[in-house]
């Protein structure tokens, strides 16, 4: 054997072992690369200006596949993240839209979104773990079922936010965009949580259900409040939203649904449970958003852009997969 | 209290079980439990496989739900509802499956219950560490170098894995203790270290039950010895006042004048002017390294060993399921480059594994399914149409006396003997030239066990290389012509004619083991 | 007649097959209830011919499914959407196009099929990530094929072929749907693919063991859900005469509850294709009951989610941890 050849492997097998303590490596990696892509290909977007763009719209994202990833640790899934978002998306919307719009009805709206969140999040848990139906299909009809709630709030998109909720979500504190104050709380609850016994006990179930079970844990509980962490991100993912768009619309999260799995699977965690990082998440929800506006700035026709992005995902997927893998 | 008159005998016992049963379906796991155990001793549980040990373990540890039957803890009627309960109530488990999260570490799989916590929230990883070595020091000079606090648990060897689940019991600080299989993959030195162990817990006063299948163990650590077969208690003795041989013609009851299972008897003669059907020359690769030798045809080529010594990681990479990353086959003269069961099978091979559950039962199917696939892929058919196929079906179930309803019935209906002459039977459909099992008969009953074996010779007589690897050590002797002793992945020394004794074995076996 | 004691009962009542028959008999009564002449036989054929598209992609899904590792497709939807785009092009209303239309759009969506059997099996990407990959790309394709402009319409023959008699007073698609499903029991109880989908969906090592060429199976399976969501697509062009935007895509999540309901758990390895076929015409028939009765959108959501969620007991709930 050659010098080269068993330096390479050495290589691979320190690539492996970093990969494994740090499940969000690869996508770290694809996340500075598209970041320098797109920098080369538009300067403006690497600025602080581009970067609080891209925060502003994809926070919401960023969110919601925070809370899967959570789900997804104990090996099970939320399809109606995005009908949750919706859901809450509209109440917050109505409620602020009759009382008027002061910081502490908004702060008071908005604990009752988090409540809506989390009382959605316990449904889930209490009919996915508690009766033990499959958690795709489950999670996919209670979406229905949300969405049906979200449609009674709100028949049809529109209704404004009140300007004060999006102009602070666009706005600067001390100079510095409301949106990095955002992401940096989101981070610190992201470190707190990977700190406690709850998140622990979430990836021990998603490892082993039956061995956590015999360990004296109570799996089930432990999996229903997964999903009421998942339901209370996504409510947080919803104050986000409504901060971008400014308005109400009882779909808006259905499509988000399936890019926060593909986000939480990006950022290195895996769909069966036990490993993976809150953190991986961020940065592949990030990805995602990467991806878009460098299709956009590398001129694609507007038609193909959709192609491109698709192809692009599937691509950074597949390589964060491959990369990651374990033997 | 009208229960103390029925256990009246079992008064001041830490736990008793007082006619506990469960079954599965038709299947009874296990009947009249009546079942004592005392502070301070260390109870074995004894009987073959299936015998019922586990489901009782399981159904004190609280995993398994009694039928009938009530458990007093303390003289205290309890329920256990959960393995929480259990916890609860002071009672620790090892289970012989191990109760691990693979992707955490050490620290964290034996505290994973009881987490040392600030403010009630988050882990207080220093404490955790503390805790974690506390435990570990119990064990840290037999357990090997990279056994950490902080190790994730999927990146250590089985033994060591093992040695997790032991700490992990321990730490639960549980006055009963149960040990279900605790050493199958310790070595001498971790068995000793955890001998001591016990034997401190029990000079505190702990309760333990251990299970083991190494009879030399049992008689080693325990006070106690119960008896169980075919689910029912069969007797209770202490260990001064009885011998291997009595508890082994307990344990297998009316069967005795099926083989001895310590019976070392050579009724086999080699046969030494036969084809080489397998020459292996150097064979390098995950588990074992520069392991040759050559099986001739009509020869039964024993494995043996110790545990988990690379026999079945040989077998395994011989049938093309592990790789091979040096050395060359031979099949019948020719140079073979085997590097998938596909080809293995296309080259004559045949792979019976003793655990069927993972390699060979096609569960929920029936047993047609369960018998034709070897056949379809050799045929290269298309349909497997039952009326063209049962025929082949039927003769080779027959030829190992497979007990079965119909064909189309599922293969959950079977025992697990049935189930493995069936998956057996799958390789008899067409013959195979060389036929390699990898402890067979693991957890079948004593009969289907000699069905198997005299197929097995038959087989040989007919011309076929057979490579046979087993746990137990008569089944070895008394089956196969020439046994290569393994001993950390290497074939360290071949036993032929008269040198093939038990006494040799393990002589062999320990030769340079540590 | 023998007496049905409680055993047998229970049983039954456990029987995925039976359930789907009973709660089929009995949306049938509510929606006969609800509005009369939901029975009728025009309103029967017509809820069957819905049915039978949902039933004939929801085939590949069960294969998918029947052969076990976490197998599901979320490209199904857009498979089918693509197909009736590319069928409808291909045709341009003229029956003469028909057959290399056909040929064609199958072509398509088995070439999807393999992309997502190749990346599962060769690549080792799981299911749903992998099927979701290529469901993002599909979407991507429609939107540059459409252009912002609806094209492709259906061939004369090929909207008769769905919506008028052809035998016995019932239209081509369910004779077509009726071979279909003793083509499935066929291809699954008596061909060696069949056997080996089952063998890798109960226990793929066993199976790998046992000389099944487990990846071949796996792409075939993935092959197969592709060739079906294009032969839906082809159906669903005759069915609405013109192309729409994304048709298909309801089929994603129905195709998977259809088969669930049908009596395959999402972890493979047992169920049968009769059953998915019954769960397809339960499904269709609780949503047209839905769109039968006179409420607000929001109210046929609420319902039809929580009637899937009351069914979904009856089905496929987990084992305990403790046995």
């Amino acid at each position: 054997m050659t010098v080269g050849k068993a330096r390479s492997r050495s290589m691979s097998v320190r690539v492996r072992q970093a990969c494994a303590t740090f499940p969000f490596l690869p996508a770290l990696v694809i996340l500075a690369v598209l970041f320098i892509l797109n920098g080369m290909f538009n300067a403006n977007s690497v600025s602080f200006q581009g970067i609080s763009g891209l925060f502003s719209t994809y926070l919401g994202l960023v969110f919601l596949a925070v809370g899967q990833t959570y789900v997804i640790y104990a090996g099970d899934i939320d399809l109606s993240a995005g009908a949750i978002l919706s859901l809450v998306n509209v109440v917050i919307i109505t409620l602020m839209n009759r009382y008027d719009g002061g910081v502490l009805s908004t702060l008071m709206i908005m604990s009752i979104g988090v409540f809506v969140g989390a009382a959605c999040g316990l449904f889930n848990g209490l009919i996915i773990a508690g009766l033990r139906l499959q958690a795709i299909v489950a999670s996919f009809a209670s979406s229905i079922f949300f969405t049906g709630v979200a449609l009674y709030v709100l028949p049809v998109a529109g209704m404004p936010a009140p300007m004060i909720y999006w102009q602070t979500y666009f706005g600067s504190i001390f100079g510095i965009p409301f949106v990095f104050f955002v992401l940096g709380v989101l981070l610190l609850l992201v470190f707190l949580l990977s700190r406690t016994q709850a998140i622990l006990h979430l990836l021990t179930v998603g490892d082993d259900q039956q061995a956590a079970y015999q360990s004296g844990l109570p799996v089930t509980r432990i999996r229903i409040r997964g999903y009421v962490v998942c339901g209370v991100f996504a409510s947080f993912a919803a104050f986000c939203l409504t901060g971008d768009t400014a308005s109400g619309d009882p779909l808006v999260g259905s499509a988000m649904t399936l890019s926060s799995v593909a986000a939480a699977v990006l950022g290195g965690s895996m769909l069966s449970g036990g490993f993976g990082t809150a953190l991986g998440s961020v940065f592949g929800a990030l990805t995602i958003g990467l991806i878009g506006s460098l299709v956009y700035f590398v001129g694609t026709p507007a038609s193909w852009q959709n192609l491109v992005q698709g192809l692009a995902i599937l691509v950074a997927l597949m390589v964060g997969i491959l990369i990651s893998r374990r033997t | 209290m009208p229960y103390l008159n029925h256990v009246a005998g079992f008064l001041m016992s830490k736990l008793v079980l007082d006619n506990v049963s469960k079954s599965y379906g038709p299947t009874r796991a296990f009947k009249n439990g009546d079942f004592a155990l005392q502070s301070g001793e260390v109870h074995a549980l004894m009987g073959t496989n299936g015998s019922g040990k586990s489901t009782l373990c399981k159904i004190i540890a609280g995993s398994v739900k009694p039928d009938t039957g009530s458990i007093f803890l303390n003289d205290c009627r309890v329920q256990i509802n959960s393995p929480k309960d259990a916890r609860r109530l002071g009672i620790g488990t090892f289970f012989q499956e191990l109760s691990l999260a693979k992707n955490r570490s050490v620290a964290e799989n034996i505290f994973i219950s009881h987490l040392p916590l600030n403010n009630y929230v988050f882990i207080d990883k220093t404490a955790l560490e503390m805790n974690a070595e506390y435990y570990i020091d119990m064990v840290r000079d037999v357990a090997g170098d990279d056994f950490t606090a902080k190790a994730v648990v999927g990146d250590l060897r089985a033994d060591q894995q093992q040695l997790v689940e032991i700490l992990k019991t321990i730490a639960t600080e549980a006055q009963v203790l149960i040990f279900d299989e605790p050493t199958s993959a310790l070595d001498r030195s971790q068995v000793e270290r955890f001998f001591e162990i016990l034997r401190k817990l029990k000079a505190q006063g702990r309760a333990i039950i251990f299970i083991s299948h190494r009879m030399d163990e049992i008689f080693e650590i325990s006070d106690q010895l119960t008896v169980i077969r075919d689910g029912a208690i069969v007797a209770s003795r202490k260990r001064e006042a009885t011998t291997a041989q009595e508890v082994i013609s307990l344990m297998v009851g009316e069967q005795t004048d099926l083989a001895d299972p310590t019976s070392t008897s050579h009724d086999v003669s080699p046969i030494s002017d036969g084809q080489f059907v397998v020459t292996a020359h150097d064979l390098t690769g995950d588990g074992f390294s520069e392991v040759s030798f050559e099986v001739r045809a009509g020869e039964i080529l024993g494995f043996g060993g110790l545990h988990g010594q690379g026999q079945s990681a040989v077998l395994r990479a011989l049938f093309g399921a592990n790789a091979i990353t040096r050395g060359q086959i031979q099949v019948a003269g020719d140079n073979y480059d085997g590097r998938t069961p596909r080809a293995a099978i296309r080259n004559g091979f045949a792979y019976v594994s003793g655990n069927r559950v993972r390699d060979g039962v096609i569960q929920g199917r029936s047993i047609f399914e369960n018998t034709i696939p070897v056949h379809a892929f050799k045929k290269h058919m298309l349909l497997s149409t039952p009326s063209r196929l049962s025929r082949r079906a039927f003769e080779a179930l027959n030829k190992l006396a497979t007990k079965y309803h119909s064909l189309s019935s599922s293969i959950g209906s079977l025992s697990g003997g049935n189930q493995q002459k069936v998956v057996i039977a799958r390789w008899l459909m067409d013959t195979p030239r060389v036929l390699l099992l990898d402890d067979p008969t693991k957890g079948i009953d004593l009969s289907a066990k000699a069905d198997l074996f005299a197929l097995i010779r038959e087989l040989a007589s007919e011309g076929l290389g057979i490579i046979l690897y087993s746990s137990e050590d008569a089944e070895l002797l008394n089956n196969s012509d020439r046994i290569l002793v393994f001993n950390s992945g290497r074939a360290v020394r071949e036993l032929s004619g008269e040198n093939r004794t038990r006494f040799n074995l393990y002589d062999a076996a320990y030769e340079v083991a540590q | 007649m023998p007496k049905m004691t409680k055993e047998t009962m229970l049983g039954l009542a456990k029987q995925p097959v039976f359930v789907a028959i009973v709660l089929i008999l009995a949306l049938f009564a509510i929606g006969e209830t609800m509005s009369p002449g939901f029975t009728s036989p025009d309103q029967i054929v017509r809820l069957l011919i819905v049915a039978s598209l949902l039933g004939i992609v929801a085939a590949g899904q069960n294969l998918v499914i029947l052969a076990g590792r976490e197998g599901i497709d979320l490209s199904v939807g857009s498979v089918v959407s693509l197909a009736v785009i590319v069928a409808g092009n291909l045709m341009d209303g003229s029956n003469a196009n028909i057959p290399q239309a056909v040929l064609l759009t199958i072509c398509v969506g088995c070439l999807f099929g393999l992309f997502n059997g190749v990346g599962v099996t060769l690549l080792r990407i799981p299911p749903i990530v992998m099927t979701l990959g290529i469901l993002g790309v599909i979407q991507g394709l429609l939107v540059v094929i459409r252009q912002g402009v609806p094209s492709g319409v259906a061939a004369p023959m090929l909207a008769n072929f769905v919506s008028k008699p052809f035998l016995f007073g019932l239209p081509g698609i369910l004779w077509l749907w009726a071979f279909l499903g003793l083509a499935m029991a066929f291809l699954l109880k008596r061909t060696v693919f069949g056997n080996r989908i089952y063998a890798i969906g109960s226990n793929e090592n066993a199976a790998f063991m046992a000389g099944v060429p487990v990846k071949l199976v796996r792409i075939g399976v993935y092959v197969c859900s592709g060739f079906f969501a294009a032969v839906t697509g082809i159906c669903l062009l005759g069915y609405s005469g013109a192309s729409f935007a994304n048709v298909g895509d309801q089929y994603m999540l129905t195709s998977i509850i259809a088969v669930v309901f049908g009596g395959t758990p999402l972890s493979g390895g047992k169920g049968e294709y009769t059953g998915t076929m019954l769960g397809a015409i339960l499904l269709v028939i609780l949503q047209s009951i839905l769109t039968t009765i006179n409420i607000d959108e929001f109210g046929r959501q609420i319902i039809f989610g929580g009637t899937l969620l009351v069914l979904m007991v009856f089905y496929g709930r987990g084992k305990g941890l403790r046995v």
